[in-house]
């Protein structure tokens, strides 16, 4: 298939040119499962943590956009407890011209500039406002706890 | 690449492009054609293309079963020889564009990869999926730059069978003919009718190849022991094994081409043909066998050609002398017909005309009717005999009759020149007549004259004279009037003459008596 062939050149080129901090690898078994690991941008509290993340892409894709989660636990305003990921382009801003290389780079933008006006998880955002200082020594808490590797 | 789309008549094509040039409303995106060319492109394999579906439709598909299974290549998948400059990358597929269309943000995909990312989107909410920027449906997508397309032709791609063999490498926009008519490699359907597997087209000549891999390789009961000899072999092969090669297989001895009755088994033939005579003489006997044959094969053309050729001599007799059927001096028969009443009647018809000998006119059957079948006559001689026996009567015939021609003008020429010299004569003999009865008129006048002269004494010497001039002028004038009647009135002008001196005497008396 056509489209599947676009995956077979992502893939090649994640392997060959890497952005630096971020790595996608596919599973052996299925080339549509990636082994995603994304390193918290510098200057923000998830600097140091490397964190995982599976990404799957459904049949249509790039029609319809990856699926992603956080499989490292992460307190950030946008992401739930789950690792669901709140982020437009990877919802309703989708567009097939977009690949996993920029849904990644979107991501750890993402971790760099919280935006708690959007929540996806509610408590966090909430102390987000509230006190942002405190979350942010959460933030930097957990990463030391969960995603120091 | 050529596309196997339907192609519109050149008008419509003109008038689309000229409103497309001029209002900027692209026919592309006729909803009508989208369905065609998501076929044409990568359709799953068991999707039926357009133009295989034509080609099952046209009547040499029947013959040519091979066209059926051909898919076009798809463009996507094709490997090119080098890197392609990133411009002329579509974003959606991330491959060189496949039938490009440019939006009015001036962002440029394969038409397929559009309208596949378009499907999610409703009409009025479509975008580009690169800017994001709003589209236009009823004025995009725009046709792209034609040096866009020229280039995208250019580009070398290898064949999309290059892992089945084909070294084939060239332009892009040549290998959708490659694949669909020209690659050996291409898949077409098995040539076997019950077999759905597919073939590459260099092995289409050879049949259904799937049925014996089959039975070579994956088939569990694909060996089998040989009956008589026991040994493994493949159960595909076991024919073959029994008909020449199995050692325990009774077999004929070679020689009973010539009559031995032996049968032993292959591998005790060696033996026994070294001590049968009849074995050693086969070998021969098929020789000599086979040289028979091709003498008769050679025989039939020509025997062939010996029947045209009398077939045409035949003709040609036939054209000379034309059988006259209704001279019943000549006996005509129906050859095909042997009850006829000519088989019967023909011999007994005389023909006194020719005074044929009876030799060479023998009782004439059917078949040896010379205007009809010459070729089927198994006894020639008595036609050619007949044939010749009438020409050379006829030629002589016609000496005869010129010689009786000559005679006649000859004949005729003597008895003009008689019948002249006869006149002739009789014209001379005529003239002494005349002369001599001249004379004797004369002499008669001069009597009678004298006479009278003599009776009437002196009286009158004028008058006398007078008559005797005029007598000497009528009997002038009756000379000449001789000479000139014919022969037959010869009596009445001699009596004439006699008359004429006696009127004139009569004349001259009255005169006389009148003086
Ligand atoms: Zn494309
Ligand atoms: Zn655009
Ligand atoms: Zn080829
Ligand atoms: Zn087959
Ligand atoms: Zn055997
Ligand atoms: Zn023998």
């Amino acid at each position: 298939m056509a489209l599947s062939k676009r995956i077979i050149k992502e893939t090649q080129r994640l392997a060959e040119d890497a952005v630096p901090g971020i790595s996608a690898v596919p599973h052996d078994d299925n080339l549509r499962y990636f082994d995603v690991t994304i390193d918290g941008p510098s200057q923000s509290p998830y600097e140091g943590g490397v964190f995982k993340a599976e990404l799957f892409l459904p049949d249509d894709y790039p029609m319809t956009p990856p699926k992603i989660r956080f499989l490292t636990r992460i307190y950030h305003p946008n992401i739930d407890r789950l690792g669901r990921i709140c982020l437009d382009v990877l919802k309703s801003n989708w567009s097939p011209a977009l690949q996993i290389r920029t849904i990644l780079l979107s991501i750890q933008a993402l971790l760099g500039a919280p935006n708690p006006d959007d929540p996806l998880a509610n408590d966090v955002a909430q102390a987000w406002k509230q006190d942002e200082q405190a979350a942010i020594a959460t933030a930097r808490e957990w990463t030391e706890k969960h995603a120091k590797p | 690449m050529s596309s196997p789309e339907p192609i519109p008549p050149p008008n419509d094509r003109r008038s689309s492009r000229a409103s497309s040039n001029a209002s900027l409303a692209v026919p592309t995106l006729d909803n009508t054609r989208e369905p065609v060319e998501l076929l044409v492109v990568g359709g799953p394999p068991s999707t039926p293309s357009p133009l295989a579906l034509r080609a099952s439709n046209s009547p040499s598909s029947n013959r040519r079963k091979s066209r059926i299974a051909k898919l076009p290549p798809d463009v996507h998948l094709l490997e090119y020889l080098s890197a392609c400059d990133s411009n002329l990358i579509c974003l959606i597929c991330h491959s060189p564009f496949d039938k490009p269309v440019q939006l009015a943000c001036e962002h440029f995909f394969c038409r397929e990869c559009l309208d596949h990312a378009w499907d999610a989107q409703h009409d009025a909410q479509k975008t580009c999926p690169t800017c994001r920027g709003r589209v236009d449906t009823t004025r995009e997508p725009l046709p792209v730059p034609k040096i866009i397309a020229t280039m995208l032709d250019e580009l070398v791609v290898k064949c999309p069978n290059t892992k089945s063999g084909c070294d084939w490498i060239e332009q892009r926009v040549n290998v959708h003919d490659h694949v669909l008519l020209y690659c050996e490699y291409t898949l077409v359907d098995c040539p076997d009718f019950d077999c759905h597997l597919y073939i590459t087209q260099k092995d289409f000549h050879k049949g259904c190849l799937h049925y014996t891999e089959h039975q070579r390789t994956t088939c569990p009961n694909r060996s089998t022991a040989c009956p008589h000899c026991s040994v493994e072999l493949l159960r595909l092969e076991l024919n073959a094994h029994v008909k020449d090669i199995c050692p325990k297989v009774i077999v004929p001895c070679p020689g009973t081409l010539v009559g031995c009755t032996v049968a032993v088994e292959r591998a005790d033939l060696a033996g026994h043909a070294k001590g049968c005579s009849m074995a050693i003489m086969a070998p021969y006997f098929r020789d000599q066998q086979a040289r028979i044959e091709r003498s008769e094969a050679r025989l039939e053309p020509l025997s062939r050609k010996v029947g045209i050729l009398e077939d045409g001599l035949s003709k040609i007799t036939n054209m000379l002398y034309p059988p006259n059927a209704n001279d019943s001096s000549f006996p005509v028969t129906n050859p095909l017909d042997p009850n006829s009443d000519a088989f019967t009647t023909a011999p007994l018809v005389p023909t006194p005309d020719f005074r044929l000998p009876p030799a060479s006119f023998p009782p004439v059957p059917p078949s040896h009717d010379t205007s009809q079948t010459p070729l089927t006559n198994p006894t020639p001689p008595p036609f050619d005999s007949q044939i010749h026996h009438l020409l050379t009567l006829h030629g002589s015939l016609r000496d005869e009759v010129s010689r009786i021609a000559n005679a006649l003008t000859d004949y005729e020429g003597r008895t003009n020149m008689m019948i002249i010299n006869e006149n002739q004569r009789v014209k001379d003999e005529m003239l002494h007549t005349n002369a001599a009865i001249n004379g004797m008129r004369m002499q008669l006048h001069w009597l009678v004259s004298a006479t009278l002269q003599q009776r009437t004494g002196s009286t009158n010497s004028t008058g006398n004279s007078t008559s005797r001039a005029g007598g000497s002028t009528d009997s002038n004038a009756s000379g000449t009037q001789g000479t000139n009647s014919n022969l037959g009135s010869r009596s009445a002008g001699a009596s004439a003459t006699l008359h004429l001196p006696l009127r004139r005497l009569s004349d001259s008396t009255r005169q006389n008596t009148k003086l």
